[in-house]
């Protein structure tokens, strides 16, 4: 029977999970790829969502803007997945049971889908004029989830 | 006094009242990290959206000037911010990052990226008018632009490697 627990220990028994549990440096190295893939990644969204909500580039087209960071926003994303996976297969089990990477993981599925479905609508209809309440709505809860997944991405770490 | 100056301040912040206090903290030191390791995207992503539009891989249609009037606030304050929490961090631990050679690397790296803003700003960037709309920039910007996302990187690399030595 399919269970996500099952998942999870099949991965840290996998060929990846054994080579991340003995190398002295593998670890580390996915680490500093998932923190440069983060700088990109927080980068392109507080800049795209204080252009929503109208704070930075006022002139500029949201939807050009957005089609380029979020060019940026999709590389840096794919990159922390497929090196969250690398940090995941190191302590899968422990990851299983921590609250931290069980909230980690629910923001991360909310913001992505937040990103193509509402924030996207919002992106397509901002005007240069004026800024709706439902545009500053979507940019803060857009930048409330991105932040909250950092957040609890940090406390695995700690808690 | 065998030591060399250097590291008998970083002796003396480490034994000073306000390092024995993060150091002996049971959240202080987490917490602070948890600021430094997340104001990363605040200083390093925004300024590398302006060194990506040099490179004409991103907004190219957006003149250079405003975007660099856009992120360079965003950037200023992410440096403010990982400044304080980072020189809270050294304060602790200051005795054992003098010794440390991922710190060692990474003071010099952040000297360098010091520089850098200090050469393009009073070179290249006065005429930025002239270059501003090309969707590629000339090739000194475009150096100055490498530099950056190459010593940003190499900072947070070197920032992650000082927990492991």
């Amino acid at each position: 029977m399919f269970s996500l627990q099952h998942l999870f220990t099949t991965l840290a028994q996998s060929p990846l999970g054994h080579y991340m549990q003995t190398s002295r440096w593998a670890f580390a190295v996915i680490e500093m790829v998932h923190l440069i893939a983060l700088a990109a990644l927080g980068g392109s969204v507080l800049v795209l969502d204080l252009r929503l909500l109208g704070v930075t580039l006022k002139g500029e087209s949201a939807a050009a803007i957005s089609q380029d960071l979020g060019r940026i926003l999709l590389v840096s994303l794919t990159a922390m997945i497929l090196s969250g996976i690398g940090l995941l297969s190191e302590e899968a089990l422990k990851c299983y049971f921590s609250p931290a990477f069980r909230w980690k993981m629910a923001l991360l599925a909310a913001a992505v889908l937040f990103y193509f479905t509402l924030h996207r609508r919002a992106v397509q209809r901002a005007s240069y004029e004026s800024i709706s309440l439902g545009q500053r709505t979507t940019a803060v809860v857009s930048l409330l989830l991105w932040f909250g997944v950092g957040v609890a991405g940090r406390a695995i770490g700690l808690i | 006094m065998t030591q060399p100056l250097l590291q008998h301040i970083c002796q003396l912040f480490y034994d000073s009242p306000i390092g024995t206090a993060i150091r002996e903290s049971d959240y202080a030191f987490s917490l602070i990290e948890s600021v430094h390791v997340l104001a990363i995207t605040l200083l390093v992503g925004t300024i590398s959206i302006l060194d990506l539009r040099m490179l004409g891989l991103v907004l190219r249609e957006v003149p250079v000037s405003r975007i660099a009037r856009a992120v360079l606030p965003l950037t200023w304050a992410g440096f403010g911010v990982m400044f304080v929490s980072g020189l809270l961090l050294f304060w602790a631990e200051a005795a054992k990052s003098y010794l440390n050679p991922a710190f060692r690397v990474k003071v010099v790296l952040l000297l360098l990226v010091g520089l850098n803003p200090l050469i393009f700003h009073t070179s290249v960037y006065r005429r930025v008018t002239e270059w501003e709309l090309d969707h590629r920039s000339p090739w000194r910007a475009r150096l100055a632009a490498c530099a950056s996302l190459l010593l940003w990187g190499g900072i947070i690399v070197a920032g992650r490697a000082i927990a492991y030595f």
